[in-house]
Order: structure tokens, then sequence, then C-alpha cells
């Protein structure tokens, strides 16, 4: 497959009246590390869901690891990892027992499933853990899980919406690190979002979306270059005329 | 399929998990066994030809099946509520296929509750049937729990929040267990509410029970009513239609809903 990682074109999404998305444009290279930049409210989620299918575009076509989103919802299902802003992880199962549901789910046979399970559970941190009710779980630790129950099928492309939202500053720093490594070691192609400007930073290539609308797109470097700033938060000033703080405040 | 067979191992280990929950399933019969016992006993025509506690026994066991099989399924709104539905909405399975799974995880807590109950219940309102009507019993339980599965899918797909649940308590649970026959039999009630009755799934499923446990005293008019072919054929309709309906009913499920887009995703 030589076919974009994503590729969207056109891609809108409105709710009654309220327009969450309005025309997007993208392409994702195979491998690349696509930082999501925007405010709350900018339609970040809206883009993932659209691309994970869980949501039917209003107008324009995207096809993910080379599979449309609406025609062949299972395929793109199928490879991609999604992991929600919110936990989706079972609170009364425990660590381990999470994990292997979700590799059920993804119909993967049980003599592949458990080496890999064991690997994950080594690699996040949470062999010890793995008996443990995930509802005992610290907050950094559920994440981890999340992440590890959004690869444990070896996905091409994974969505990660916010990753790092409500975690305190450590908790943040080691996912943060987490997510880098498996970065590193898995090739894998990384559709993050994000209203964090440092978490933006370290991505090969950053789309900033606000009200809808993208209003920059390049590597982090050609886009304080193009503003004349040297930092994306300026980046986002210069191009939209109001600070990300505030956008996110509001 | 294993991604059933994962939906079915989950809910069985929750359950499992939920000591008040099994506790409550397996004592909640008796409780009703004692106390309602007691009470129509004294209002019961049949008396000399069938004790009431005996003649409550099949429909006891329905509750159980109609308890355990219709709350499994409508742990479906708490799946929602804490995001495991998600989970499932993104795995690369038919929402029919997730039906299928959720029905087949209630009928396997309905059948299992029914069977602890049963070999509890049975010796102690002195039912000893023959294997053949223990059988025939058993697919009831089966088939049963399937069709009440089917339908709780139906609500926890159709309601939106645990708040409802009460309501669904009030006007589902309890109307259907007091037009199914398990306390008296359905051929006294009058033309109107047996025609109610005939729409309510646990009335087909004591019907059979009370074919395979009550045989001795149906010349008295408490064993079954209706063919025990017409049972079968009215709980296979209402699995069919329950699932279709809740596969339907997933298929409108979506990630991000209005409310979560203004709440600011």
């Amino acid at each position: 497959m030589t076919a974009a990682a994503i590729e969207a074109r056109g891609l809108g999404k409105d709710f009654g009246s309220i327009r969450a998305l309005d025309h997007l444009d993208l392409e994702v290279r195979d491998a690349e590390f696509f930082g999501f930049l925007g405010p709350n409210g900018a339609g970040k989620t809206t883009t993932v869901h659209l691309l994970a299918t869980l949501l039917a575009p209003s107008r324009g076509a995207a096809r993910v690891a080379g599979h449309d989103v609406v025609r062949e919802s299972l395929l793109v299902r199928r490879s991609i990892g999604l992991v929600f802003q919110e936990t989706t992880l079972d609170r009364d199962l425990t660590v381990a027992e999470n994990l292997r549901f979700a590799a059920r789910l993804w119909n993967l046979p049980r003599r592949i499933a458990e080496p890999r399970i064991e690997h994950l559970l080594r690699q996040f941190g949470l062999l010890a853990r793995r008996g443990d009710p995930m509802r005992t779980l610290s907050g950094g630790m559920r994440r981890a899980l999340d992440i590890a129950r959004g690869i444990v099928h070896e996905p091409r492309v994974l969505f990660l919406d916010e990753p790092t939202a409500g975690l305190d500053p450590r908790a943040r720093r080691s996912l943060w690190e987490l997510i880098q490594e498996l970065r590193r070691s898995s090739g894998l192609t990384v559709f993050l979002t994000t209203h964090y400007v440092e978490e933006a930073e370290p991505c090969d290539r950053v789309a900033v979306l606000d009200r809808g609308r993208l209003v920059a797109l390049g590597t982090p470097t050609e886009l304080k270059r193009a503003a004349g700033v040297g930092s994306l938060e300026d980046v986002f000033l210069a191009r939209t005329g109001h600070p990300l703080a505030e956008a996110n405040a509001g | 399929m294993r991604a059933v067979y994962g939906i079915v191992v989950r809910e069985f280990v929750r359950f499992l998990r939920q000591r008040g929950r099994v506790l409550a399933s397996v004592a909640r019969p008796f409780v009703w066994l004692i106390f309602a016992g007691a009470g129509f006993a004294t209002v019961f025509a049949g008396a000399g030809a069938i004790d009431y506690r005996r003649y409550m026994a099949p429909g006891l066991v329905g509750m159980v099946v109609m308890f355990g099989a219709l709350l499994a399924s409508l742990s479906t709104v708490t799946d929602r509520d804490a995001g495991v539905l998600r989970m499932l909405l993104v795995a690369p399975v038919r929402r029919s296929t997730i039906a299928l799974g959720k029905a087949l995880g209630a009928t396997l807590l309905g059948t299992v509750q029914a069977v602890v109950v049963a070999l509890l219940l049975l010796p102690l309102v002195g039912l000893w049937p023959a294997p053949a009507s223990l059988l025939l019993a058993l697919a009831a339980v089966v088939v049963l729990s399937l069709a009440l599965g089917a339908l709780g899918l139906v609500l926890a797909a159709s309601i939106r929040s645990l708040e409802n649940f009460a309501g669904v308590m009030n006007f589902v649970v309890f109307p259907m267990l007091f037009l199914s026959g398990a306390l008296y039999p359905v051929h006294r009630l009058d033309a109107a509410l047996r025609l109610l009755a005939y729409l309510n799934p646990l009335a087909y499923g004591v019907d059979l029970l009370k074919h395979a446990l009550l045989s001795a005293w149906a010349g008295a008019g408490f064993g079954g009513e209706m063919p025990v072919a017409l049972d079968f054929l009215a709980l296979a309709g209402f699995a069919a239609a329950g699932l279709l309906a809740a596969a339907t009913l997933l298929a409108r499920e979506g990630g991000v809903t209005r409310t979560a887009f203004r709440q600011g995703g």
C-alpha cells in the first residue's frame, strides 16, 4: 500500500446548524507523527471521529489506511487504533482482562494475543498490576492502559485524542515519554490532537485548526518561519487573530 | 466469532465479580416464595388441587430468567456511561455482532441463574420432574433468556440514562411479571388482560416451564395452557425481532453526539 495513511478531501460535518468541521483537506504520510493543534471546540474530536468511522461526514470524503471511511468502515476500523479523550476501559475487569477483551474484539487468536499483551504490559510498566482491577489504577496508568488497548491489534494508524488531558504534570510527562518511545520503536503513524503547544512541538508536521477551519499546516519550524514568530503559540495568534490560551479558556 | 465470545466472557466475569448481584438474583425468588407465597396461598382458588408454592415454582424460575437476562442486557446503558460502548463501536465488528454478543451474554447469565435457583427451589416445593421434563425446562429457560436478553437490548438502546431505569422496572418488569401467569393462571384473566399477556414473552416462557414442571396438574387447569410448539415459536419470534431492532438502534449510536460536541469536542 503506497497510499497516504490518512487522506481527507473537503471533509466536513455539521450538527444541525453548527458547523463543527467546515472543509478539511489533509494528507498524513505513513509513519508520520502528526499533530492536530487547536483550542477546545475547534473540531479536533469531530475530525478524529469522522476518520475513525464513528460519525458519517456531512460532505467530502476521507480514506484511512487506503480505505474509504464511509464505504469500507470495517476495514478502516481494523487498521486503526483510537484512544478516546475519556477512558473506554472496563472498571471491573483487571488490567490484563481489559487487554484480552480488546484482543478478542479485534479477532486476535489467543496464541498471538497473549505474548503481545505480555509485551505491552512490560513496555507500559503495568506488568506488576496485571491482575488488579482497572479502577485501582492511577490516572496516568489508566491512560497508558488505554493506549496499550488501542494498539493491541498493531494498527497502522493510531489516533490519540487529547491523551494527556486531565493528567497531573508528572503523569503527563511520563505518558508523553511513553508515546515518544512507542513512536520510535514501532514506526506507527500517529495522529495526535492536542491543545497544548508543547505537545505539538515535537511532531513531524502540525495542522492548526480553529473553529472548524484549517488555518495552518506544516512542520513546526516552517510554521514559525512563515509567520515570522518564535513559537507555535504565536503561529496560532498570527493566523487567527486571537491567542490559543484565550480560545482554550473560552 | 471471537468478538461474540469476548463479549460473552466479559459479561460473565463482570457478573461473577458483583457479589451483591449474584446473591440478590439467587435470594430474590425465595423472598417471593415466602412472602408472596404466603399471601397468595390464602386466596388461591386452586387450594386443594395444588399447593400454591408448588404452583409458583415455574413462575419463579421464569422471574429469575427475567431479572437475570433483562438486567444483563440493560448493562449496555452502564457501558455507554462508562465509555466501554465506544470501544465496542470502534472495534471492527458489525453492530449486529455486538447485539448478538450482548444477547448471548444475557442468555448465559439468565440460564445460569435459573439453573442454580431451580436446583434449590424445586426440591424445596417437592417437585421432582423426570429427565425429559427437566430438558424441556432447560430449553425453555435458554430460549426465554435469549428473547428477554434481546428485548433488554432494545430497551437499553432506547433509554438514554440510568435515571430512566426505575421507569423501566415499574412499567416493563412488573407488568411483565404479573401478566405472565407466574402467580396465577392466564386463562383466569379477563379478555383484555389476557390479550396483553399474549404480547408478553415471559408468558410464553412461564407456560413452557409449566408444561415441563406442572404436567401432573394440567388436568386441573394449572399446567401449560398453550401448545409447546407455539410457545417456542413465539419466543423465537421475540428473540429475532429484538435482535434485529437492537442492531438497528446500535447502528445509530455514534462517537460524538450533539451534546458531546457542545460540551467542547
